[in-house]
């Protein structure tokens, strides 16, 4: 570990950590972001590679990092047929181009399934963790232990200081949304009961079994054999009697957790889920009666990931707070990617997320190919990180959102940088008006998107 | 213009100029400049006129201005158009390019060298043989067929114009010409729903055959219009039965859905589907130096067609035979993507990020991959045992290598359009089972872009089904 991202990274315990003003970390995150090429040049493949063909052997400024950093869509770089087809121990292979540490050799002749095989991996300390993604391929992110230890400690740091709330074991911890059972998912999970949750009270989790990876891919492997022609009828009617039958346990169990959010409607609450599975709970606990006044005036809410394309009403956020009765100042959203490690809290205040010193922002062209010119005040574009806190992979990515990056201090006080609440995904706002003769089989398939 | 001067123009435009674009309302210009929009592909700004829904629809009382004007008449009116558009002295087509080396990404040189093409969708041949092909008997284009059936009940029977909307396609610029010879050859009432990528040329075309006659009434059928495609202010309430019959559009995914949701009864989609195109090649391709060049460069010709932003641009190469000479054929093929072509250039705009990151993911897993070019626009040439999991684009070829041609079989599909065949006498051999896979079009490796006048489209001839076929019947 080298010394300047030990320093940044120890920041994670100081209660001013989003106080500091970029231009005094600047320099340090340079250095680290040196050591952390240098410590990892050697062992990622895919960073030697493209350090190799941009020449670059040293980081000695931002303009040098950009090279060094990974789209977003390098961690679902594997041909899709090493998982339909089962070869595992080239997907093996795979992960390992993009891994810090090498992959230990697990025996894959008996793996039926890729469950199975990221289950292998974690037992020799390799977490790998998928991207939800809804159409076509999941990313696939590995993380070591660090990584898992970080994450247990981040999320619940975080978490406070979005929430205003000490870590008090004094409250109800009721999951509210199918979350799928992946290592950084069920860390950040158990971190924040054993953070917040009152010991002596059951924690509640919505009544669906977890979603695998498993699950997740055999909706990818039915789609390509949708496009090559080779699904059968029955095969697509299977999968559809499946999807029916998991949507009707879905509805079944948000049913249920409207009635237990009522029954514990006098304790003090930690709801947590995703948008869309809040909005249904929420909507299900109005019809049974219940409103904010039924419940503690000290609840309050996690939520998760962003709207992932659900229709809901403009005004949904408020029917949520206001369902369960959350005050305003408990209000509490982050911005983080399953590629990252660390998360981005948003303030009461200013409402901008704040970046810590340990997260070097960077904000590129749309094509991703350039670093803006930033000297100051808030520009506009294609958001990239390094998280420095990442072990067991590259710490930089460069994701798919437009974001706003104000390096200097926010309207709540605090002097760190910010990122603008108007994130959007470039995917959602390209392609509205393309039309073309050329095109893929994609568009010849009905149902699965 | 050069690449560099195109690079400067397009970045002048970007930082606030705004673009006009006029509208072509049943024979008359309209001049743009109310309605502010932005460009899909570079993010231009453009502005259009106020469009007056009432007139892009022509109450059904009227009768279609084009149906009692002969098909002769027609086409020798669209011939004498055709002669107009010359690109060196026909001003508004100089505009249309000027404007659409702004908004387009394909490249000044190739957008001039398709305005060159573009007359050729309007020669007399050519027009006559696509009727020849649409129709058994054209006489039904120009009034009422007598038939009788063998108990001599009698009736007639006349291919009747519709009103259409045709949605043009963005991605060939000179595209429209043959949407609005289609339109005419059918006696249609048209409408043209521009692409943002190109809001100029089919106004442009209008103008020059307002300009061979204003009251004609092929001119009096047409109007083209921009609204950005999926705005529901005007389609939902344009795309009606009792307005249109027919809705063509090119296209699939968002575009094709939009549509969809208005088609129902009396209003039919006649669709142009999304395709990507492939090549074969075998054994024999791979004998000698001689051969190797020779079909390099005709894989080479397919692929980069467009820059490979066409339908028919060859994507995935198949091919079969000695492991060495198809190394050298991919190298060969590598050097011959980086040239200047009619319609493609020697540097294209570099492949999307995503590919990007899959080929230099495929380089750094090495193994059985090999790599031929760099991602830098001048071509890539990718070989490996199966098809890669990405879309090639931007003049990348996945040349596959297979134990056999028979078993390329199982990568066409129902989106496979074009299939370029190298030695040619194979096609005879493979062109049922191609055909039961999905595919529609076998020709010549090389030959991709060209046509024998009068080949169906989309496994279709569209003419035939954009008319209405009213029957008269005299039953006993």
């Amino acid at each position: 570990m080298g010394a300047a991202a030990d320093r940044l990274t120890r920041l994670v315990d100081a209660p001013d950590r989003f106080n500091i003003p970029f231009t005094e970390i600047a320099a340090a995150q340079i250095e680290a972001l040196n050591e952390r090429f240098q410590e990892r040049k050697n062992r990622i493949k895919l960073l030697a590679h493209r350090a190799n063909e941009a020449g670059i052997t040293q980081v000695r400024s931002r303009e040098d990092m950009v090279p060094l950093l990974l789209p977003h869509t390098a961690y679902k770089s594997y041909p899709e047929s090493f998982l339909i087809e089962g070869k595992w121990e080239r997907l093996s292979k795979w992960i390992g181009t993009v891994s810090s540490h090498p992959i230990a050799p697990i025996e894959t002749a008996d793996i039926t399934d890729i469950d199975e095989w990221i289950g292998r991996l974690e037992a020799r300390g390799h977490y790998v963790s998928c991207s939800s993604g809804t159409t076509g391929k999941s990313a696939m992110l590995i993380a070591s232990d660090a990584d898992m230890a970080w994450s247990r400690k981040d999320t619940v740091g975080v978490f406070s200081w979005g929430s205003g709330i000490k870590p008090a074991q004094d409250r109800r911890m009721m999951g509210l949304a199918p979350i799928a059972h992946v290592p950084k998912n069920v860390v950040i999970a158990e971190a924040q009961r054993a953070a917040f949750g009152d010991p002596a009270k059951e924690h509640y989790r919505l009544n669906v079994p977890p979603i695998t990876v498993g699950q997740l891919t055999r909706m990818v492997v039915l789609r390509k054999k949708m496009t090559e022609g080779t699904a059968l009828p029955e095969d697509i009617a299977q999968f559809e009697r499946t999807s029916r039958e998991r949507q009707e346990t879905l509805e079944r169990a948000m049913q249920e957790a409207a009635e237990a959010v009522v029954r514990y409607r006098g304790d003090k609450l930690y709801v947590s889920g995703l948008w869309n599975a809040l909005y249904q709970v929420a909507k299900q606990v109005r019809e049974l009666g219940y409103a904010a006044k039924d419940f503690h005036p000290d609840n309050c809410i996690y939520v998760g990931g962003g709207l992932k394309r659900a229709q809901l009403p403009p005004d949904y956020q408020q029917f949520v707070h206001d369902t369960f009765n959350i005050p305003a100042n408990r209000h509490f959203q982050n911005y983080s990617m399953q590629e990252l490690n660390s998360g981005m809290p948003k303030c009461q205040r200013g409402s901008r997320y704040h970046v810590p010193p340990w997260m070097v922002p960077f904000i590129l062209d749309e094509e991703g190919n350039a670093l803006l010119p930033h000297s100051g005040g808030e520009i506009e574009g294609r958001a990239a990180f390094y998280d420095l806190a990442l072990d067991g992979r590259w710490g930089g990515v460069i994701t798919g959102d437009r974001i706003s990056l104000d390096l200097g201090p926010c309207a709540c006080g605090n002097a760190g940088p910010t990122v603008r609440d108007n994130i959007v995904r470039y995917a959602d706002i390209k392609g509205d008006d393309k039309i073309g003769c050329a095109g893929t089989v994609d568009a010849y398939v009905r149902g699965l998107s | 213009m050069n690449a560099k001067v195109q690079e400067i123009e397009r970045q002048r435009v970007k930082e606030g100029e705004v673009l006009r674009v006029d509208h072509f309302i049943r024979g008359k210009a309209v001049a743009g400049g109310a309605v502010k929009y932005r460009s899909r592909d570079l993010g231009v700004d453009f502005a259009t006129p106020e469009i007056n829904l009432n007139e892009l629809v022509v109450p059904r009382s009227e009768l279609p201005p084009l149906l009692d004007v002969p098909l002769a008449e027609i086409i020798s009116f669209l011939v004498e158009c055709g002669e107009r558009m010359v690109l060196e002295k026909n001003p508004y087509l100089q505009e249309a390019a000027e404007r659409i080396a702004v908004t387009n990404p394909l490249p000044r040189r190739v957008i001039e060298n398709l305005f060159r093409r573009a007359r050729q969708s309007l020669t007399e041949e050519g027009l006559r043989t696509t009727i020849a092909a649409n129709f058994a008997n054209p006489a039904a284009l120009d009034g009422w067929v007598e038939r009788v059936d063998s108990r001599g009940q009698r009736g007639a029977l006349r291919a009747y114009p519709p009103r259409m909307i045709h949605m043009l396609a963005g991605n060939s610029p000179t595209g429209c010409i043959a949407s609005i010879a289609q339109g005419a050859l059918v006696k249609a009432i048209n409408v043209f729903k521009m692409p943002s990528s190109d809001p100029f040329t089919c106004v442009a075309m209008l103008k020059t055959m307002a300009d061979v006659d204003a009251g004609h009434p092929v001119v009096r059928s047409m109007s083209a219009v921009y609204w950005r495609g999926g705005d529901e202010r005007i389609e939902r309430t344009l795309y009606r039965p009792q307005y249109f019959d027919r809705i063509v559009a090119w296209g699939g995914g968002d575009a094709i859905n939009n549509v969809i949701k208005y088609t129902g009864p009396g209003l039919q989609l006649v669709s142009f589907d999304p395709k990507t195109s492939i090549s074969m090649i075998g054994p024999e391709g791979f004998t000698s130096e001689a051969v190797i060049a020779e079909i390099a460069e005709a894989a080479a010709t397919d692929v980069a067609v467009f820059n490979q932003e066409a339908c028919l641009a060859s994507r995935f190469i198949f091919v079969e035979g000695d492991r060495a000479g198809i190394e050298q054929f991919c190298a060969r093929l590598c050097d011959r993507l980086a040239v200047d072509r009619e319609t493609a250039s020697e540097v294209a705009p570099p492949p999307p990020l995503d590919v990007r990151e899959e080929i230099e993911m495929l380089r750094v897993m090495d193994d059985s991959v090999r790599i031929w070019g760099k991602p830098d626009g001048r071509g890539m040439v990718i070989l490996t045992d199966e098809p890669v999991d990405f879309h090639p684009s931007n003049k990348t070829a996945n040349v596959v290598h297979v134990s056999s041609l028979d078993d390329a079989v199982r990568f066409v599909n129902v989106a496979t359009q074009t299939i370029g065949m190298y030695p040619p006498e194979r096609k005879a051999a493979m062109r049922d089972r191609l055909a039961s896979a999905g595919a529609q079009r076998v020709v010549r490796l090389g030959t991709a872009s060209r046509h024998v006048p009068g080949s169906p489209h989309d496994a279709m001839f569209p003419l035939q089904r954009f008319v209405r076929w009213m029957s008269d019947e005299d039953a006993c």
